[in-house]
């Protein structure tokens, strides 16, 4: 049986030189014959590995627990901090804090900084899909859905942005100002938490020190982070842009409401008809 | 253009043609006296499979940890609005606070294709060049077009900066670092290169709109991230001697037709895929048809054109394939065999070679002098 | 490039192997050097993914970055490389420590050169010194890069690190700067060294890579050159000797290996045997570049030395002398970028450097000083006449010995009367050009050269006689005190000789303020460079 694992593993080490040598050829129909060869080579591998170790070790690594290459480590990870919480509890208690539609990576920093929990990045993909489900076959059961953020011109889904279905529609909608209107609400939504939590996390701070360097006048240096001066110098900017973005918002909202059934308002829709009469034109 | 699109199709074969990008267009700079090149370009040749089909296959290839970094660099610098990005653009270049207003043009409403994306890029150019004021700052990812021996070709810069001074800025993002502020010659040269196909692209098309050249700026914007970190540091640059470059080269391949003419009608690079998409050209016959295209290698084109093994065989007993430099010490006689035998003194040198078969001479005599041998 | 070096890649080409350009070794080799082979994960500025360092070439020692992406594990590997290169250097006594005075002169030590510069502070210079090879140029580029993330860490403090680490950066970072210094050889990269040995049928540019350069001087018995060199292209066959990796390597095999850490660290479990199976495919990329690089070195060693090489070496020992009392005396790292007086003094000492090793190449190597006849600048030839016993009065009434040779030479002479020469060899001696007559077909007959007609070479090579030409050149100096020259130092009828213009002459430095007097154009007296905090904690991601 050893012997069989190492004649397998040789056969993997000479198809992954057949593969790169068609890659280098270019021939990218070959390449992906001679992976799915390797991915069935792998495969048979594993078991020969299981085989050796079950007389030795029962209850040892079995077929489904070895790291074969097309397995995802996704699942086990969320389940460690924050236990308590589902994924959408998560995502939504950050979205909160933060105040404005937010991209996932975001999103994952602020919990993990301000709630000692884990979010794997790898959850958020999905969610918005999900709660779009959830949404179309029981509309409204729940008191709020994860949705999307509209962009303002076409309201159709703004790419990777995540937003809370009870929101006003204004602060769902994304006009050009708006990705900075939000990034500025997000750090003071960020400092604030900091203000008001006695003993801030290291990655809490951490987080507020990369909004704050790219706030003018947010902050001097790392030590002499202040989030009161950051709050301060966002809500200065913030002023520049608030108007001409609360407009823009506000019609856009107003054509959302008008155009867009409850489920087109929370996950977008009508995008591509009125692009398609906005591109003849 | 009818008769010369239909030859280039010829040329091709039953292959779609390989698209342009910056990449490729820029390097049509790097040996602009390459017909071979030209032509297999200008029909949109996938050269590498060519390549591959006659036993010489370029070692081409991207790492995907290089291409992970990459994505993930420009992912973050123009993360939360480009908020990095603006905080270059306002303490280096002196954009002003107001000037916030981002458009991604990845796509239209989910609609990824060229021509939506082009037309929506087109439409909201249109109205910034038009108004000025309050008609946009952050163009991520417009879509572009540019002729290209006859062709249309999509460019997608980084991102494209207005009101930046007034004016249009193509802005490039790449992930080589920016040490204690030097960066790699040859990685910033290439930059370069690619953005200033893309000021070409963006002033084409603002020309449409009936908007001067003078709207675009000669400098770009290169984002690096700053020594060892993820930082992002930003240097304008100056791309008006490539834009001359890049524009003599367009013009030359847009009179492809000249090139065309002196190649034998019958020639194609047709591999002959069979239904599976297995080349089934007769690699002979293919070897032939590369040949009766006139190329001019240098080692350099090692680096750039996937053509080159093949090219590299072909010129073998050329003094071209020794390099440039080489080439020029032996007074640009072509043939090795010549320089030998003109060494030794057994043929006597043309006229235009009686400096040059002096020097070999004299050089042979000392070697073999102090070799002790003859060459 | 030359035509001469030019004429050696066609002779090359044909001839299937590799052509000499140099007949004496112009790079010190040491007995006992250090061979560091390092690999870069793509796409970061440094991030160093293994290595194969070490001084026995049986028995090299892989460094791995099982997760190159991670801080730690960065300076887990520039801990332990730190350690293997210490232990090297610390077998190298760097003498005459402890003076004080030892840290300014280590400053200047970066700029000085040579032997016997400046005259200053005659400390005794080390017996010998450490001697690191890397494969090719981009690995002393990488190492360079590596000096300068880690010379600035600290050992105490929040980020603080091994304190081994930033050790290795000071002596990375010295040797890497060093290595620009014309003729020095504490860090060399073995395929220029080898180019300066030898021509390939092949263009530079295709040079750079080792496997095919050694493949075109020292092919398996069963090919030649071209052949040899065209198999090691074979990223499957020959890895590329790094930094940087192949990239169908990266994309099959080494994702999936990091990967398979990661999980293992991330599930537990698994780890050492997804560790050694990374171990194991890095060895394999690093291993042939581990072993051209010490067949350069026993290729070069196999070369007899050229004669300036031990002094320039002895300039390398003073150097790290200087940079070892410095690391003692608690001396300041490198600073990020050189003050303005730095930088200038340091391009003053490299052009220095550069013009005092091309002469003293010309002068150890008659291949070399070929280039220069080709030029002009120096002629050879046989001596078809001579005097040595011609004595006249000089210009204050004393008589002189001034013997007169007769050289006749293929060369392309044009060296005018006046010209002051001398003999390679003869650092004494000077010939002035008498005069310089070209003979024609003619001409060949009119000296007599029944001495020269004998003798092997040159008579034979140029048949023609034509395009000859004979210079007469009155000698002086190197003879001895007596007004007989001492035996040996004229030469005589049929003497095969060369005189050149070249002349290895000590120049002194350029004149530099203080750095204290620096002028506010160029940003004023320097500040001392003192690390910050910043510096030490600058992220390495």
């Amino acid at each position: 049986m050893a012997q069989l694992a190492e004649e397998l593993e040789r056969r993997m080490e000479e198809l992954r030189a057949e593969i790169r040598r068609a890659v280098i050829a270019g021939d990218r129909a070959r390449a992906s014959e001679l992976r799915r060869r390797l991915r069935a080579t792998d495969r048979e591998w594993e078991e020969a590995l299981a085989r050796l170790a079950a007389p030795q070790a029962p209850g040892g690594p079995g077929p489904g627990a070895g790291p074969g290459p097309g397995a995802d480590a996704g699942e086990p990870a969320g389940r460690r901090g924050g236990a308590l919480l589902t994924v959408r509890e998560r995502v939504h208690q950050a979205l909160t804090l933060l105040g404005a539609p937010a991209a996932p990576r975001l999103i994952v920093a602020v919990y993990e900084a301000f709630y000692a929990g884990e979010l794997p990045a790898a959850r958020l993909t999905s969610l918005r899909r999900d709660e779009e489900r959830s949404f179309r076959s029981a509309p409204h059961a729940r008191p709020y859905y994860l949705c999307a953020a509209l962009s303002a011109d076409l309201l159709a889904p703004a790419r990777g942005l995540l937003a809370v279905s009870t929101w006003p529609m204004e602060r769902r909608v994304i006009g050009p100002l708006s990705p900075r209107v939000d990034y500025l609400t997000a750090a003071i939504g960020v400092a604030e938490r900091l203000l008001a939590t006695g003993q801030p996390p290291a990655a809490a701070r951490r987080l507020l020190w990369r909004f704050a360097v790219n706030i003018p006048g947010a902050a001097s240096g790392p030590a002499g982070l202040d989030p009161g001066q950051v709050a301060a110098a966002a809500r200065a900017e913030l002023a520049v842009h608030a108007d001409a973005d609360a407009a823009h918002r506000a019609a856009a909202a107003r054509r959302a409401l008008d155009q867009l059934d409850s489920a087109g308002q929370l996950f977008g829709g009508g995008g591509l008809r009125l692009l398609r009469g906005g591109a003849a034109r | 253009m009818n008769a010369v699109e239909a030859r280039l199709d010829r040329l091709r074969g039953s292959a779609a043609p390989r698209a342009h990008n910056a990449r490729t267009i820029s390097a049509l700079a790097s040996n602009p006296g390459c017909a071979r090149r030209a032509v297999m370009d200008a029909a949109g040749v996938d050269k590498q499979r060519v390549a591959a089909h006659v036993g010489h296959p370029a070692p081409f290839g991207q790492s995907q940890f290089a291409i992970t970094r990459g994505n993930a660099f420009e992912a973050q610098v123009k993360a939360g609005g480009c908020a990095q990005l603006l905080r270059l653009l306002r303490e280096r270049l002196r954009l002003p606070i107001p000037e916030v207003s981002y458009a991604n043009l990845d796509d239209v409403a989910g609609d990824t294709s060229n021509k939506v994306r082009h037309a929506r890029t087109r439409a909201l150019l249109a109205r910034a060049a038009a108004s000025g004021q309050d008609a946009g700052t952050l163009f991520d990812h417009p879509l572009l077009r540019l002729r290209a021996g006859g062709r249309a070709v999509y460019l997608e810069p980084d991102l494209i900066a207005f009101q930046l001074r007034g004016r249009f800025h193509v802005v490039e993002i790449k992930s080589f670092a920016v040490i204690d502020g030097q960066a790699d010659g040859g990685k910033v040269a290439a930059a370069v290169i690619q953005s200033a196909v893309y000021v070409l692209a963006l002033r084409d098309l603002l020309a449409e709109l009936g908007t001067g050249p003078e709207a675009v700026s000669d400098e770009v914007v290169l984002v690096c991230p700053k020594d060892f970190s993820n930082e992002p540091t930003a240097a304008l640059l100056d791309v008006r001697k490539q834009l001359t470059v890049l524009r003599r080269q367009l013009a030359r391949l847009d009179r492809i037709e000249d090139l065309l003419a002196q190649i034998p009608q019958a020639v194609t690079f047709d591999l002959e895929p069979d239904a599976a998409g297995v080349p089934r050209r007769d690699r002979r016959a293919l070897e032939l048809a590369i040949g009766a295209v006139p190329a001019r290698y240098t080692p350099e084109c090692l680096e750039t054109c996937e053509m080159c093994r093949f090219c590299r065989e072909e010129a073998a007993g050329s003094t071209a394939a020794l390099g440039r430099a080489t080439r020029d010490d032996l007074g640009g006689i072509d043939d090795i065999g010549t320089v030998l035998e003109l060494a030794r003194g057994s043929v006597p040198p043309a006229d235009h070679q009686a400096e040059a078969a002096a020097a070999i001479r004299a050089a042979a005599r000392m070697r073999g002098e102090i070799l002790g041998a003859t060459g | 490039m030359s035509v001469l070096t030019a004429l050696a890649r066609a002779q090359a080409w044909q001839a299937g192997r590799a052509q000499p350009v140099a007949t004496v070794r112009h790079v010190h080799v040491a007995p006992r050097p250090f061979v560091f082979v390092p690999l870069a994960l793509a796409g970061e500025a440094c991030a160093p993914l293994a290595a194969m360092a070490g001084d026995d070439p049986a028995d090299p020692r892989l460094l791995v970055v099982a997760q190159p992406r991670n801080r730690t594990q960065r300076f887990a590997f520039a801990a332990e490389l730190g350690r293997e290169l210490l232990r090297y250097i610390g077998g190298f006594p760097a003498g005459g420590a402890g003076e004080e005075g030892a840290g300014a002169a280590a400053d200047r030590g970066t700029a000085g050169q040579g032997a016997g510069e400046g005259g200053e502070g005659e400390r005794a210079v080390p017996p010998d010194a450490p001697q690191v090879w890397l494969p090719n140029r981009a690995g002393i580029g990488f190492t360079r890069l590596l000096g300068r993330s880690t010379r600035f860490r600290r050992a105490e403090g929040e980020h603080a690190v091994d304190p081994v680490v930033p050790v290795l950066g000071r002596w990375l970072t010295f040797l890497a700067e060093r290595s620009e210094h014309p003729g020095s050889c504490l860090m060399l990269a073995a395929t220029e060294a080898l180019a300066l040995h030898w021509a390939t049928g092949q263009s530079p540019a295709e040079d750079l890579n080792l496997a095919s350069l050694i493949g075109w001087i020292d092919p398996p018995a069963w090919t030649d050159g071209r052949e040899a060199a065209r198999a090691a292209e074979d990223p499957l066959a020959w890895p590329p000797a790094g930094p940087a990796t192949d990239p169908g390597f990266d994309n099959e095999v080494l994702a999936r290996l990091i990967a398979a850490c990661d999980r293992a660290e991330a599930g537990g479990g698994e780890a050492a045997r997804a560790k050694a199976a990374l171990g194991e495919a890095l060895a394999g990329q690093l291993e042939p570049a581990w072993r051209l690089t010490w067949r350069a070195i026993g290729l070069l060693r196999a070369l007899p030395e050229g004669g300036h090489v031990a002094g320039r070496w002895e300039a390398d020992r003073r150097a790290f002398g200087w940079h070892a009392a410095h690391l003692r005396d608690g001396g300041p790292p490198q600073p990020r970028r050189d003050s303005a007086v730095a930088a200038a003094r340091r391009l003053d000492s490299m052009e220095r450097a550069a013009a005092s090793l091309a002469v003293q190449r010309a002068l150890d190597d008659p291949l070399v000083m070929a280039e220069h006849r080709l030029a002009g600048e120096a002629l050879a030839g046989r001596v078809t006449a001579a005097e040595p016993d011609r004595v006249i009065t000089g210009p204050s009434g004393r008589r002189v010995l001034r013997p007169l040779v007769t050289v006749r030479t293929h060369d392309p002479v044009s060296v005018e009367p006046g010209t002051v020469l001398a003999p390679p060899g003869r650092p004494n001696q000077h010939a002035r050009v008498e005069s310089v007559a070209p003979l024609g077909a003619r001409g060949a007959g009119m000296a007599g050269a029944s001495g020269a007609s004998g003798a092997s070479g040159a008579s034979g090579a140029g048949a023609g006689a034509a395009g000859e030409t004979e210079v007469v050149l009155e000698l002086s100096g190197g003879m001895g005190q007596r007004l007989t020259p001492a035996p040996g130092s004229v030469p005589g009828v049929g003497d095969w000789v060369c005189y050149a213009t070249l002349r290895d002459e000590y120049q002194p430095p350029a004149g530099f303020p203080e750095p204290e007097q620096t002028p506010w154009t160029h940003g004023g007296p320097p500040r001392p460079y003192e690390p910050t905090d910043e510096d030490a904690r600058e992220a390495w991601s």
